[in-house]
């Protein structure tokens, strides 16, 4: 009896002496004060020394927590229970949060900084006049393809590129509906967002052509893969491409001419928000223009940030691939949020596809 | 069975090697300069300098250990007690029913408990964060601990207790001094598995964090699908290592204990 007693007290000594200690690191990594907001954002995508650099100029502590996908990111919200301050999902599950009224509406008096962001990228029909979002990161899906793995010269400023048939078990697509119905609804030169049951079939029947090409259709695993020129061709997002570039210096990245998507993360408020003022002084801080301009360093996606754009290396954001030009742009379409039964229908066409590869 | 036969020894080293070749292939490239699993470059110990830089990181480790330390310690307590209760029951239908009360909570996923946690958290309005995480990691260790309990407290003879009656010992003399030291190897086996549990669980934890609070797990999930960064395989190089330093710590303690057993404590 005694010893387990002994155990028992040696356990809640050291309990106690790593709480103490944490409570310790808590003090030294934020400022005093109780003046704190959470922000909920993708995991490695923002500066943390921003965190700190926010805390010294305004005093408000920052916790910091990340999620790992925009349905993840809702539900918690919805669940309530969390008080998290400002989120970053991106724009369709705007839509939805709204639908669902999980957001504050922003008091743009307190966002002077709203006035850095490319008017490009404001009062999309995701949110109409910026009411619940200002824009934190764009990006456009496309192919990442390697030239020194193709026998041919391909450009890939088409679709159609794909369906050459000596890509025959080359092509690698990112399992996710949204993005591969879309490429076949580009392809043939109808809306990513298309509810037309016509457009839809001739859609999965120009998809069902590309069998032939397709290696693998996979998550994540593809940024790995390019990397290590385990394969050729792949679809997938810009920022995912970017990644890739970075260790594998052939990889190159092209937005086909017929149009693409442009997808967007959002800062928000969410309803669960404790301190809205601290938000609204959270989100104006990251419109600063040097912070976005640091920020779209560390993490290399694309900012909308025109202030910020000026400050960062010409030779990054003069890369038609990232930053395209108005041209390219005014092809790109936003995704919308299409209601359940639409949603349904993609995901039961792109799994129906799915199927046929076997 | 007598001696090994080589192709015995070959089977076990085979499957060692299986066991073991993930986790080493992972601290192997936690000591690449190149930033990536795909070629090691040349050795360095910056990936571990991360880890230390990273308070949040250490942050959380800890978090992670004060949970399993607390829920381990309380589930025990509870665990043991709902042994006792159980064993000690006279009814027989109340009994059985019980335990497999309890057998039902180790075997159903821990997706599901972690979602009802979930909605009851919310129902009732506890604030997602360390308490959330701990309560409902003494609530999925208990059923644990009353399974590694049960089998010493079934094993023990009556006799045992009516000796020590005989002799004049009161109903807390016999849980003190007989019952308790009878079955302390399993109370410690309880806690022991309890603390793994809640060490490494992923799926409950996921559920219930929340407010800046997060364990080791979820926050490496979380890290690993924004693309695997070595500091991840540095911290699992560190756990490692402290991990093999508590299990020959536990050997080295166990021999030291492993004197012949009376069953009663003076």
């Amino acid at each position: 009896m005694k010893e387990i007693i002994r155990a028992a007290v040696a356990v809640i000594v050291v309990s106690a002496l790593l709480l103490y200690i944490n409570s310790q690191l808590g003090k030294t990594s934020g400022s005093s004060g109780n003046d704190t907001i959470t922000v909920y954002n993708w995991g490695e995508y923002l500066d943390p020394e921003l965190l700190d650099q926010f805390t010294e100029e305004t005093g408000i502590r920052v916790v910091y927590e990340t999620f790992d996908s925009n349905e993840a990111m809702m539900t918690k919200v919805e669940q309530g229970g969390t008080s998290y301050d400002v989120a970053m999902p991106s724009e369709y599950m705007i839509e939805k949060m709204k639908e669902e009224d999980l957001l504050i509406p922003l008091d743009h008096s307190k966002i002077p900084n709203l006035d850095n962001i490319d008017p490009y990228f404001l009062d999309l029909p995701f949110d109409p006049g910026n009411e619940y979002s200002v824009p934190y990161f764009w990006g456009t899906v496309g192919i990442a393809f390697n030239p020194d793995l193709l026998e041919e010269d391909f450009d890939f400023t088409s679709w159609e590129d794909l369906w050459s048939p000596e890509l025959r078990q080359q092509v690698i697509l990112v399992d996710s509906a949204r993005e591969v119905m879309g490429m076949g609804l580009n392809s043939l030169g109808y809306s990513l967002n298309s509810t037309d049951e016509s457009e839809l079939n001739a859609a999965s029947a120009k998809l069902d052509e590309l069998t032939p090409n397709v290696k693998a259709i996979i998550g994540d695993e593809i940024v790995e893969m390019m990397r290590r020129s385990e394969a050729a061709i792949a679809l997938t997002w810009s920022g995912q491409a970017l990644d890739m570039m970075y260790v594998n210096e052939s990889i190159d990245f092209a937005v086909p001419e017929e149009g693409s998507n442009l997808w967007f993360d959002n800062m928000i408020i969410p309803k669960t928000a404790d301190n809205v003022d601290g938000a609204h002084q959270f989100i104006n801080f990251m419109l600063d223009a040097e912070v976005a301009a640091q920020n779209a360093d560390w993490v290399g996606y694309s900012t909308p940030n025109a202030a910020g754009l000026e400050l960062m290396d010409p030779e990054v954001t003069g890369d038609e691939r990232f930053y395209p030009d108005e041209e390219i742009r005014g092809r790109l379409e936003v995704y919308r949020n299409l209601g359940p039964e639409m949603t349904g229908e993609y995901n039961e066409r792109f799994l129906r596809f799915k199927m046929g590869m076997n | 069975m007598g001696k090994q036969s080589n192709v015995q020894k070959l089977f076990l080293a085979l499957v060692f090697i299986i066991l073991y070749a993930p986790i080493f292939f992972l601290i192997f490239y936690s000591f690449n300069s190149n930033g990536t699993m795909s070629s090691f470059e040349s050795f360095t110990w910056e990936h571990y300098a991360a880890v230390f830089e990273d308070t949040r990181l250490i942050m959380i480790v800890f978090n992670t250990v004060i949970v399993a330390l607390l829920s381990a310690l309380v589930s025990t307590a509870v665990g043991v007690l709902g042994a006792l209760a159980i064993v000690y029951l006279k009814n027989r239908k109340l009994r059985s029913t019980l335990l497999s009360l309890n057998n039902v909570l180790i075997v159903s996923p821990d997706v599901i408990i972690g979602a009802s946690f979930l909605i009851l958290f919310t129902a009732v309005g506890v604030r997602l964060g360390f308490a959330s995480v701990l309560i409902s990691h003494i609530a999925f260790s208990i059923p644990i601990v009353v399974l590694m309990v049960l089998p010493k407290l079934l094993e023990m003879s009556d006799s045992l207790i009516d000796a020590a009656r005989d002799l004049g010992a009161s109903g807390r003399d016999v849980l003190t001094r007989v019952i308790i030291p009878y079955i302390k190897p399993g109370i410690f086996a309880g806690f022991f598995l309890a603390l793994t549990y809640s060490l490494d669980d992923f799926a409950v934890t996921f559920f219930v964090t929340g407010n800046g609070f997060s364990t080791l797990s979820v926050e490496i999930y979380s890290m690993a699908r924004a693309g695997i960064t070595l500091t991840i395989n540095a911290l699992s190089g560190l756990i490692f290592v402290v991990t093999v330093g508590l299990v020959l710590v536990y050997y080295a303690l166990n021999r030291r204990n492993r004197t012949p057993f009376t069953g009663v404590k003076k």
